[in-house]
């Protein structure tokens, strides 16, 4: 199967459940405001009063942040940090839940949306998940590790000489080569979910390894898939940039237009995510072909408790691979 | 002859009769210094002659051994700094000292074994950095004497000011140089005493001027540049050394660069070209001086630039262009005939960004985008440095404030009126991110102002450089806070009058030696009032300035009830009536009822500075009014058919010092776009921040 094809699958399967990225855009939003209202809550009353304000809405005043600061000195803790990690862990916890239901239904390559289907596959597939996005940790480290250490071999070769050119040109190759690690390891964890949800499975560690090494394995499928969803992105931001720095927001009709575009390219981020599953779920079958038995053979790579019986699909699972 | 000697440049300009100095010369440097760019060591020979321009006798002398600083890490310098400083570490075992090998009085004893050791400021043993020396005989009142003393001194790696990196030198404070002896009256002196302080962290510079002779002797593969005007320079090729005579009449110091790789570029700054006879007229026609004295003179401006900054040689003249046009405009004509800027190579930065007389160091890095003027910024600031420390010299150890917060005020002005704002270099790969997302761009006096509303006030402006709270205190207060104190200073004087304080200071001390006290005194002087309370409240003292609108309200009067006095009989109005006649005017739309406004502007900080405050009502009418500040609020009402619409302090944005604008102004209307914009805003960042972090789940 091409990218291509992957691609246009994941594009109908999306299309068909838009219900799923209404949720999963409205639930990072309402995650955004947990961090957003405390700090309007300072701003605006200092300012919607103020000609200061007026002033701001046609050119805003960097100044006018060193004033923020002022005023928040001794509240930064309450205005800025605890809602901003607050919001953090929400959104984590909450699209990890999502991602169940999510995958769930785009695995299945038809049109039906069901609420009722798309909760359980939520509760359902949540720790399995979860304890994929922690795994998964290991491999972003990884990429993080190799950018760090091409940057200290660049420091090491470069950084004690007298140009600074090849340091630059190194660190321009690192960011390319992180952002295409970064998207790598976010895809083979699209194939693990597939994988967990297609086989039922609640083998998180083997999912996560096992799709690194299916992606590995099958690279030239997978990378183009991922290229051409960043390429998207990449031009629905130069779109954004675009269209938005070209409206003058001073009066609330070109504002209402600006919030609607900022929406609606969060939205298209949101599609894009749902697109990168329902790539990895087209292209799931194709690269991993069922095995002839699915008898599972015991696979003594990592040492881990052995796995347990588990007596319902919401209930705390077992560490198990 | 071994030594085949080759006249490159101008026994003609070394027959023609001496220009005469421009400031009285007290202490004279005349120094052969050969560099061993292997061990980056100097060996020098120096001769000096000073003059004892005071009316005490002088028993001994006292040098500043600055290079002394980076010889351990018990040297106050590094006590201060924790060896590091701007950003920079120091690594490594390439440590740098300075050695006095002998000393003598010409004409009389050898005094290298009566050297001492002192530590006038902190008392701490292990610097180094200051030696006093006995002389055998006082130096009389007006007598001259000349010593001659043999140094060597070792550079150390760059990670301050001054050192080595690879086959770059930057050569300052490298020589034994003489401190200053303060006659009683002389600044705050009240009995004469050397000043003559340690290297420290923040400070370095305060010097007598004085007339220089410099002979540098490099491998002749190096390029050279130093304070001054290259006169000569003698090939040697038996071993392949040259040496450069550089002079120098009526400065404070001599610094010197050598590299081979230097790309050295020289043009001219036509002072005719430059300057339109508008700007010469409207210059002399502020400073009520003739059209001749305001005229510029043309400059020799070199930069040494590295190759792969190629592209930003045109930057570094644009902005010496500048400043030497409005430096010259607004102060008076540089003085001297040569400036050259200094482009350190990557890993040297240290040393970039760094003041000496007609020499500078700017600083700029690979591919800095055209809109971050980071590098224009440096080099106005460190050119204007030619103006504050080098020809009025101020003592930078104990009065930061008249060198660096001068220059930020000034540097501010020209890159804020010449190049307009600046964005920032956010760089991904070779984009600029804050011209990509068009950021607002932000001006010098914005820079300024930001770090003196968000940072906390944790000492007086003034105080010597190494007593301040941290260094983050010093350099708030000596640059940013200074910068938004003498624009304040200018809101509250006018922008006319102020020019007028700024060049009859620098005039009156050029080539002189002022305190803050000197120019408080200009300041009285020249604008015909009394600032001493500014000065005592945001010079000598930093106390903070902020008003606020406390409150606004507008009562509709009724009509009045109760007993009146009405041709001389008492008459009543019942409530009753009253009420009636009220309900009936409301009813009434071509009635326009009279209102009670009653405005409360508040003084949240403990200074007190007189303010204007503008009072636009509904019917667009405007009421202005004065208020001195003085208790801690004040109270204006009115009575008017109309309702305020609109309260402004400080309509003009005078007291820059304010520490919040916001709070500065009340409008009656509630502003949704501002608050639907900024919501939506927020939201959008904070969306996009967490949909990245969550692609990993
Ligand atoms: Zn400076």
């Amino acid at each position: 199967m091409h990218a291509a094809t992957a691609l246009s699958s994941a594009f109908r399967r999306t299309a068909a459940r838009k219900r799923m990225v209404v949720l999963y855009w409205f639930t990072h939003t309402l995650c955004a405001a947990v961090a957003a209202l405390p700090l309007l809550g300072l701003a605006i009353p200092q300012t919607a009063h103020s000609l200061y304000g007026d002033e701001m809405l046609r050119h805003f005043d960097l100044m006018y942040l060193a004033e923020l600061v002022n005023a928040a000195r001794d509240s930064a803790v309450g205005v800025g940090v605890m809602p901003g990690m607050l919001s953090i862990l929400l959104a984590m916890l909450a699209s990890v839940f999502l991602a169940g239901g999510a995958v769930k239904l785009l695995v299945r390559d038809d049109a039906r949306y069901s609420p009722g289907e798309f909760w359980e596959g939520c509760g359902r597939y949540f720790w399995r998940f979860l304890r994929l996005a922690l795994y998964s940790l290991f491999f972003y480290a990884i990429a993080f590790a190799v950018s760090g250490a091409i940057n200290k071999a660049a420091v090491k070769l470069w950084g004690e000489g007298m140009v600074e050119a090849p340091l630059v040109h190194a660190t321009w190759a690192r960011q390319a080569l992180l952002l295409l690690l970064l998207g790598f390891v976010s895809t083979a964890m699209d194939f693990a979910k597939v994988r967990l949800v297609a086989d039922d499975s609640r083998r998180s560690l083997r999912a996560c390894f096992g799709s690194v090494r299916l992606a590995l394995r099958h690279i030239a499928t997978v990378l183009p898939v991922w290229l051409g969803l960043g390429l998207v992105l990449a031009l629905a931001t130069w779109l954004y940039v675009a269209v938005a720095n070209r409206v003058e927001a001073v009066s609330m009709g070109p504002i209402l237009g600006l919030f609607l575009l900022q929406q609606f390219y969060v939205a298209a981020r949101v599609w894009l995510r749902m697109m990168s599953w329902g790539a990895a779920a087209a292209l799931d079958p194709v690269l991993r072909p069922p095995a002839p038995e699915p008898k599972p053979e015991p696979e003594p790579v990592v040492e881990a408790p052995p796995e347990t019986p588990e007596p319902g699909p919401a209930a705390q699972e077992d560490f198990s691979i | 002859m071994s030594r085949i000697a080759l006249l490159l440049l101008s026994s003609t300009l070394l027959a023609q009769p001496p220009e005469p100095p421009l400031a009285k010369p007290i202490a004279n440097y005349d120094i052969t210094a050969v560099l061993d760019a292997k061990t980056h060591t100097v060996t020098g020979h120096e001769t000096v002659t000073w003059l004892n321009d005071s009316l005490d006798s002088v028993s001994s002398l006292q040098f500043h051994l600055y290079m002394n600083a980076f010889r351990n890490s018990r040297s106050t310098f590094f006590k201060e700094s924790g060896g590091q400083l701007r950003g920079d570490q120091f690594k490594g075992d390439d440590w740098g000292w300075i050695r006095v090998n002998s000393m003598r009085l010409e004409g009389s004893a050898d005094l290298t074994s009566a050297i001492r050791f002192i530590a006038p400021d902190d008392g701490n043993a292990e610097d180094r950095t200051v030696i006093e020396v006995p002389l055998p005989q006082s130096v009389r009142p007006g007598q001259s004497i000349r010593l001659t003393i043999d140094f060597t001194t070792r550079l150390p790696m760059i990670f301050a000011r001054t050192g080595f990196h690879g086959d770059f030198h930057l050569v300052g404070q490298w020589f034994p140089k003489l401190g200053v002896w303060e006659t009683a009256g002389f600044r705050y002196s009240t009995r004469g005493a050397w000043n003559c302080h340690q290297f420290h962290a923040n400070s370095e510079f305060f010097a007598n001027f004085g007339d220089y002779k410099v002979e540098l002797t490099v491998p002749s593969r190096f390029v050279v540049g130093a304070t001054g005007e290259q006169v000569r320079r003698v090939d040697s090729t038996s071993n392949q050394t040259s040496t450069y005579t550089f002079q120098q009449r009526s400065v404070t110091d001599f610094a010197w660069t050598t590299q081979p790789g230097f790309l050295r570029v020289e043009r001219l700054f036509a002072a005719d070209k430059e300057t339109s006879f508008d700007d010469i007229s409207a210059a002399a026609r502020l400073h009520g001086i003739s059209s001749d004295d305001a005229r510029l003179s043309d400059v020799k401006m070199i930069a040494l630039v590295q190759p792969e900054h190629r592209e930003h040689i045109d930057r570094h003249f644009n902005g010496l262009r500048a400043a030497l046009k409005w430096f010259g405009l607004y102060y008076g004509r540089y003085p001297y005939k040569s400036i050259t800027v200094v482009d350190p190579p990557y890993g040297a930065g240290g040393a970039g960004g760094m003041e000496y007389p007609t020499f500078i160091t700017a600083g700029t890095m690979y591919h800095l985008p055209p809109d971050a003027l980071t590098l224009e910024m440096v080099t106005v600031h460190e050119f204007g440095h030619q103006f504050w420390m080098e020809l009025v010299a101020s003592n930078e150890f104990e009065e930061s404030w008249l060198d660096e917060g001068f220059n930020t005020y000034s540097t501010g002005k020209i890159m804020d009126n010449v190049f307009g704002p600046s964005s920032l270099p956010i760089q991904v790969f070779d984009m600029n991110l804050w011209s990509l997302l068009k950021l607002p761009r932000i001006t010098q006096e914005s820079m300024d102002r930001a770090g003196h509303v968000s940072s906390p006030r944790r000492d007086d402006l003034v105080r010597r450089a190494w007593e301040y709270y941290d260094s983050s205190s010093y350099s708030l207060n000596s640059y940013m806070r200074t910068g938004v104190t003498l624009r304040t200073l200018e809101g509250l004087l006018g922008t006319p009058t102020m020019d007028r304080v700024m060049r009859a200071y620098h005039q009156r001390w050029r080539f002189r030696h002022p305190t803050s006290r000197d120019f408080q005194a200009v300041v009285n002087e020249v604008s015909g009032r009394n600032m001493d309370w500014f000065f005592d409240e945001f010079v000598f003292g930093n106390r903070a300035l902020d008003y606020a609108v406390a409150s606004v309200t507008c009562v509709r009067q009724r009509t009045p009830m109760g007993l009146f006095d009405k041709d001389s009989a008492l008459s009543m109005v019942s409530r009753k009536d009253a009420e009636a006649r009220d309900k009936k005017l409301d009813k009434d739309k071509s009635f326009k009822p009279d209102y009670l406004s009653t405005v409360k502007i508040a003084r949240l900080g403990d200074a007190a500075a007189p303010v204007e405050i503008e009072i636009r009502f509904t019917d667009g009418h405007l009421e202005r009014r004065q208020w001195d500040g003085a208790y801690r609020w004040a109270k204006f009402t009115f009575q008017r058919k109309a309702e305020v619409e609109s309260v402004l302090i400080d309509p003009a944005r005078k007291l820059q010092l304010d520490v919040s604008y916001a709070n500065n102004s009340w409008k009656k209307k509630f502003n949704a776009p501002l608050s639907a914009h900024w919501g939506a805003n927020v939201l959008f960042w904070l969306q996009n921040l967490l949909l990245t972090l969550t692609s990993i789940a």
